[in-house]
């Protein structure tokens, strides 16, 4: 039996689905591992092919091409009901006629658990999503959130080596959510099965994953922790979907060796840059991606203005000015209608109107908070 | 001028308003005739199932006699009236509508099965063809369901030299074709309803097609096979047209029955033997439509 340190291997994967106007592509060549007890978020917009990886994972479809491997184990000819892997449904599935009990122990019965031990299991699952004493009810007496619950008791209670979730969380307030968010986390943790977390909501991606792998039209762009998401995006695409994000249009004159280039902003700024990791031309147009907390804004007599060898400095008019409670957001106008969006945390209440409308300024943000990307 | 004006403006309202009178008042009669004509000749029958009196021409008071006649074998003044025979007729009639709505059922349900999880070409083709009977006239599937047994059973006698003469397999046979359609359609709308993630959700969690089939999927379409068996043992129950041409000697149902009545004369007898025939399809019919009903509202 061959081993591998991977809970789950995804090898070249294509999906393909033939719905009347020709093929739609799914899934696009995806490889990814993912390991042993990690939480690992799937990231991406509505339609990128987040649910048909999980459910490809699930043996509820079969890829057209490539190989999936759970546990060092291929998946192929492997139906979903001797697949080591449970999910949990966005809309929760629970058998509308059986009662909360029988739904959990549903799973257990078809392993041939004998029916005592079946209902004590059921019962100690439902301790652990902090539900007891639900047994009898059918799910329809649940609220939304005990429904959640009882779906997660479900699977958790398979002991399964992957646990599956797809937007387990979308259809609940955002109140709910977050406290969901915290003991899902937790439960997570406690129990170390390995949890493949689709969403589209990228805070919840960001707060909860190990991992996060960003899709788009089927294709992983990329995969990394959520901090290196965040900091150090590899696409355009990933920028955007991450955060907000300020992109402003350049042209690259020189390549810089440790990852830094010189760009020739649209402005006519010459500044230097950190190169994206996936960056490897050496000219061209491109594009430099800075994250609006990294901006700082300084009246024009600030001392602190001055560039220096680690920090760039660029003329600027505030053009607008929002308060958000606690932040300030500045759109500021540099020549050549490039438009920045800054956000500075009001640590004062005074700060908040610091600068006015139409006041001329120097912005500037340290070199390594930039990032160049292809355009 | 001006007093003109609203003088022809008042008289314009005036006149628009007897319109809209008129047409909110035959809106309002609308549903009356419509009620009429439809429960009319019904009313009446019952009504004269209870009449005292021989004739239809009054009502004369209240009799339970038609009914006690039915059961006790009393001779009519025109004829005999056989409460043997329409008893053997009525079972007859149990007979059939149990057999054919057995099989109805099970064929319906798996038709329905099939064609809401099913991937197959021509299945658009198929689900059409389904609601056919349904639309075809009855006396045109009744001629050809006629000319079809006879086609078969004379090559058969060619083949085999064998005779086959119609009977209750040919009744059966025919009732269990018009009946899959029906069966199917009820099932179908209530698998439509339900969420196909339950049955990928038995499946996840350990069950192979078979136990999903049994613990998940039927239990969820249960009331609809119900209200479909219900709903075809009543219209194999009222089926006239179809069993009169497909039957053979000695298996009148009901209604071929007092079909035979009626070419002597229409008698009190055949008013009570309907109103009895009419209440048993009524409470068949509301316990399907209850079944659909809660299955729908449990979904
Ligand atoms: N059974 C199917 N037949 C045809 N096309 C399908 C099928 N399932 C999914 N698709 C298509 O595949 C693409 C990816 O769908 P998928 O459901 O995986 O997206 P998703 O990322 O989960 O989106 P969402 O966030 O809206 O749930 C979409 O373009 C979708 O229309
Ligand atoms: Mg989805």
């Amino acid at each position: 039996m061959p081993m591998s340190s991977y809970d789950v291997e995804l090898i070249d994967i294509v999906k393909d689905f033939d719905s009347g106007g020709g093929p739609v592509r799914a899934v696009d060549h995806v490889s990814v591992e993912i390991e042993d007890g990690e939480f690992f978020a799937l990231l991406g917009p509505s339609g990128c092919g987040k649910t048909t990886t999980l459910r490809l994972i699930a043996g509820f479809e079969q890829p057209s091409a490539g190989r999936i491997l759970i546990r060092g184990l291929a998946m192929e000819g492997i139906p979903a009901y001797h697949r080591p892997v449970n999910t949990v449904f966005q809309d929760y599935a629970l058998f509308p006629h059986l009662t909360v009990e029988q739904n959990i122990m549903f799973g257990l019965q078809m392993e041939g658990v004998d029916k005592k031990a079946a209902r004590k299991r059921a019962e100690e699952s439902l301790e652990l999503v902090r539900l007891p004493g639900v047994g009898a009810r059918k799910p329809h007496q649940l609220s939304g959130g005990q429904q959640q619950r009882v779906a997660l008791a479900r699977a958790l209670v398979k002991q399964p080596a992957v646990l599956l979730l797809d937007e387990p969380l979308g259809a609940l307030d955002l109140k709910l959510r977050k406290n969901m968010q915290y003991e899902l986390k937790a439960l997570q943790r406690d129990v170390g099965i390995t949890f493949i977390y689709v969403t589209h909501d990228q805070e919840e991606a960001i707060t909860m994953a190990d991992r996060i792998a960003v899709m788009n039209e089927g294709v992983m762009l990329q995969v990394g922790s959520p901090r290196e998401i965040y900091e150090h995006p590899e696409s355009h695409f990933v920028a955007d979907f991450i955060g907000e994000t300020n992109f402003i249009p350049g042209r690259m004159l020189e390549r810089y060796p440790g990852g830094y280039g010189k760009v020739k902003l649209a402005n006519g700024s010459i500044i230097r840059a950190q190169l994206s990791e996936a960056f490897s031309r050496a000219d061209g147009p491109v594009t430099v991606a800075i994250r609006p907390e990294r901006i700082g804004i300084a009246a024009l007599d600030d001392r602190a203005s001055e560039e220096d060898g680690e920090v760039t400095a660029l003329d600027a008019v505030l053009a607008e000015r929002q308060y958000i409670g606690t932040d300030t957001r500045y759109t500021l106008r540099l020549q050549a209608g490039i438009e920045l969006v800054a956000r500075l945390q009001n640590i004062n209440e005074a700060d908040s109107h610091e600068f006015s409308i139409g006041q001329p300024l120097k912005i500037r943000w340290r070199q390594s908070s930039t990032t160049v990307l292809d355009r | 001028m001006e007093a003109r004006q609203t003088l022809i403006n008042e008289s314009a309202m005036g006149r628009n308003r007897a319109i809209r009178q008129a047409g909110r008042m035959g809106l309002w009669l609308n549903p009356v005739f419509a009620y009429f004509f439809l429960w009319a000749p019904i009313l009446i029958l019952v009504l004269f199932s209870f009449n005292d009196s021989k004739s239809v021409a009054s009502f004369t008071g209240f009799t339970l006699k038609w009914y006690s006649n039915i059961l006790n074998n009393v001779m009519g003044a025109e004829r005999a009236f056989s409460t043997e025979i329409m008893l053997n007729a009525f079972r007859n009639s149990l007979f059939v509508g149990a057999v054919a709505t057995a099989i109805a059922t099970a064929l319906g349900t798996l038709i329905a099965l099939a064609m809401a999880r099913g991937r197959f070409p021509g299945k658009g083709l198929l689900d059409g063809l389904l609601f056919l009977p349904v639309v075809i006239p009855e006396i045109t599937q009744a001629i050809s369901l006629a000319i079809f047994f006879k086609v078969v059973f004379d090559w058969f006698d060619l083949i085999s030299g064998q005779r086959i003469f119609p009977g209750f397999h040919t009744i059966i046979m025919a009732h269990v074709t018009f009946n899959i359609s029906y069966v199917a359609i009820v099932v179908r709308a209530r698998l439509a309803d339900m969420d196909p993630q339950l049955e990928e959700a038995a499946n996840d969690l350990g069950a192979n097609p078979w136990q999903t089939f049994w613990r998940v999927t039927f239990p969820l379409i249960l009331p609809g096979v119900i209200a479909g068996a219900l709903l075809a043992f009543t219209l194999s129950l009222d089926d006239f047209v179809i069993t009169f041409f497909t039957s053979g000697v000695g298996t009148s149902t009901l209604p071929v029955f007092v079909y035979g009545l009626l070419k002597l004369t229409v008698t009190p007898e055949v008013n009570a033997i309907s109103t009895i025939m009419m209440l048993l399809s009524t409470l068949l019919i509301g316990i399907s439509l209850a079944m659909q009903g809660r299955a729908a509202s449990r979904a």
